[in-house]
């Protein structure tokens, strides 16, 4: 089954460069430039998964999440940047996107990522494994342990990202099924998501300001 | 200095009885707004006047008849005449209850018409305002000096007052106008220096890349390099600019993409202030990534720096053909020396793997303790 993109991008250059490089194995039934046009599409077409840009001309690509979200459950949104900065992928990730990628990922692991997001699996970057590990470093003692803090085997499968494995490698490296890795990987981000402990914030403003 | 014509600072640029928020007729509120101070302050001056023979009564009464409301229309002319004279009124009878004789209220109401007929216009209607303001305050001068009655400390700090209402109103704005003219200066100045920054970087590498367009492996190097110098520029990153391992690895990867011309990824978490053994550690991950680089044949190579509570990880990771570390050609002098020698010498460790599907170095030293 190919899943249906809505591909939300200002770039014309950029949505060009995406839909020829993604070729057959994934079907593109709208495209959009900003907020206001990504939400009534989204909302009109109900796809398998969103690539959102993480900056917009008029807001973060969170706002889209934020409006389309509660009313679209099943839609999935994937972040797509350029910009790194560890506090606006943070951001996008925690309003409820699956995964986040660069925009110099290649075709074929875009492909890939589009289909693991289609099914519900969560997308880490090695960078994003990296912002994740930073903003899990503990000093303060957790407020609630359930999710302020990651388990051992959820360290060593993001530290195992961030090196640049893939799930499967990473899954014949720890003797585990890529299933169990892949709930590894939607557990954290699920903390990711969920954990309000103020460390989050405060790296992300240290990370900003400093 | 600023180019808008002269205002009497006493106009009150856009004065106006606030429509809805003020507590009775909003002249309070409008007085406030105008000066941009709390109105409150504006409050509580009028009700202290209102004390002095009812002087604040009276100057209320003449502001509400004088005033328009902000959406409203002028009043007529004599509705704002009857307005004025309240207003007149008001000051002589405040000026009465300071104690002051009429041959300060002459004077007095001389500076109020001036200053009203001055408001918010420009030209003649201005110059016999300040003309009548500067009359009032000499005819004031000159009576008090005759009468003799008071001493010339009064009369100076009377002129003083004078010139203090008339300008310092107007000086205040004039400097809120040079901190406006600041803020566009600096506006401009951060515009400038970014029109020479594209200048120099991205200008230039877009040129290259024209000349270039044959050489693919050179086009993507060089926008790559264009693309971490914009990077580092635009998100400053706080741990990038020490002289730390963060920023060490960061120039290190930078270095290895220039020379080869195969990116690198490069993720680091944490950080730690660069001493010889850590020195050691960038200098070993550098030299798997150039071998990386140049050996492996892989488009891309992948470096992880990890600072744990304990020890420090540099993971340099490729996709490309491997090799048997065991069977390596004796000229091999840089994973002997550069990359083992050195980590074993600073009391790390190195360990290599490598498969037909990529490489792996794994170099780890201990944190100082």
């Amino acid at each position: 089954m190919k899943p249906r993109v809505v591909l939300v991008d200002d770039h014309d250059l950029f949505r060009a460069g995406v839909r020829s490089e993604l070729g057959s194995g994934i079907d593109i039934v709208g495209e959009a430039g900003s907020i206001a046009e990504a939400v009534p599409l989204i909302r009109e077409l109900d796809p398998d998964v969103v690539l959102l840009d993480v900056h917009l001309p008029d807001g973060g690509g969170h706002a889209v999440i934020a409006q389309v979200a509660p009313e679209r459950p099943g839609v999935r949104f994937l972040a797509l940047s350029v910009s790194d900065a560890a506090e606006d992928v943070i951001d996008v990730i925690r309003a409820g996107a699956r995964g986040y990628v660069t925009k110099t990922i290649s075709g074929a692991e875009l492909v890939d990522a589009i289909k693991r997001t289609a099914e519900g699996d969560a997308v880490f970057s090695p960078r994003l494994a990296g912002f994740v590990l930073d903003a899990f470093r503990s000093v303060a003692p957790p407020v609630d342990p359930e999710l302020d803090v990651l388990t051992t085997r959820e360290r060593e499968v993001l530290q195992l990202i961030a090196r640049g494995y893939r799930y499967k490698e990473i899954a014949a490296r720890l003797h585990l099924s890529v299933k169990t890795v892949e709930s590894h990987v939607s557990a954290v981000l699920r903390k990711l998501q969920l954990s309000n402990r103020h460390e989050l914030t405060r790296w992300a403003a240290e990370r900003r300001l400093i | 200095m600023s180019s808008t014509p002269y205002r009497l600072p006493l106009a009150l640029p856009g004065l106006r009885r606030a429509d809805g928020d003020g507590a009775i007729a909003g002249v309070c509120a409008g007085i406030a707004r105008s000066l941009r101070v709390d109105a409150t302050l504006v409050r509580l001056t009028f009700a202290l006047l209102a004390f002095a023979g009812g002087a604040g009564v009276a100057a209320y009464a003449g502001a509400w008849l004088a005033l328009a409301t902000e959406s409203g229309p002028r009043p007529s002319p004599r509705r704002r005449l009857l307005g004025y004279a309240a207003l007149a009124v008001a000051g002589a009878i405040a000026l009465r209850g300071f104690g002051f004789s009429d041959s300060l209220i002459w004077p007095a109401t001389l500076c109020g018409a001036g200053i009203l007929l001055a408001r918010g216009r420009s030209g003649i209607p201005v110059v016999v305002g300040l003309s009548l303001v500067v009359l009032g305050v000499i005819v004031f001068v000159d009576q008090n000096a005759s009468s003799n009655g008071r001493d010339a400390a009064f009369e100076s700090s009377a002129v003083a007052i004078a010139l203090l209402l008339v300008l310092g109103p107007w000086a205040w704005r004039l400097a809120a106008e040079r901190d406006a003219e600041r803020t566009a200066r600096i506006r401009s100045q951060e515009r400038a220096e970014m029109a020479a920054r594209v200048h120099d970087s991205v200008l230039q590498t877009l040129a290259l890349v024209q000349r270039e367009a044959g050489d693919s492996r050179r086009v993507a190097s060089l926008a790559r390099r264009q693309e971490r110098e914009l990077r580092s520029w635009l998100y400053p990153d706080p741990r990038a600019d020490g002289a730390g391992l963060a920023s060490a690895m960061d120039a290190a990867a930078a270095e290895v993409e220039e020379l080869h011309g195969v990116p690198v990824e490069l993720v680091r978490t944490g950080d730690v202030p660069v001493d010889d053994r850590v020195d050691a550690l960038v200098l070993a991950a550098r030299e798997a990534m150039a071998n990386a680089a140049q050996h492996s044949g892989a488009d891309e190579i992948s470096t992880f720096v990890d600072v744990g509570d304990d020890a420090i990880a540099v993971y340099v990771r490729d996709r490309g053909t491997g090799f048997d570390p065991e069977s390596l050609p004796s000229g091999a002098h840089g994973i002997a020396e550069s990359i083992r020698g050195r980590m074993e010498r600073a009391g790390g460790t190195a360990s290599i793997s490598s498969s037909p599907e990529g490489t792996e170095v794994e170099l780890r030293i201990r944190r100082a303790p």
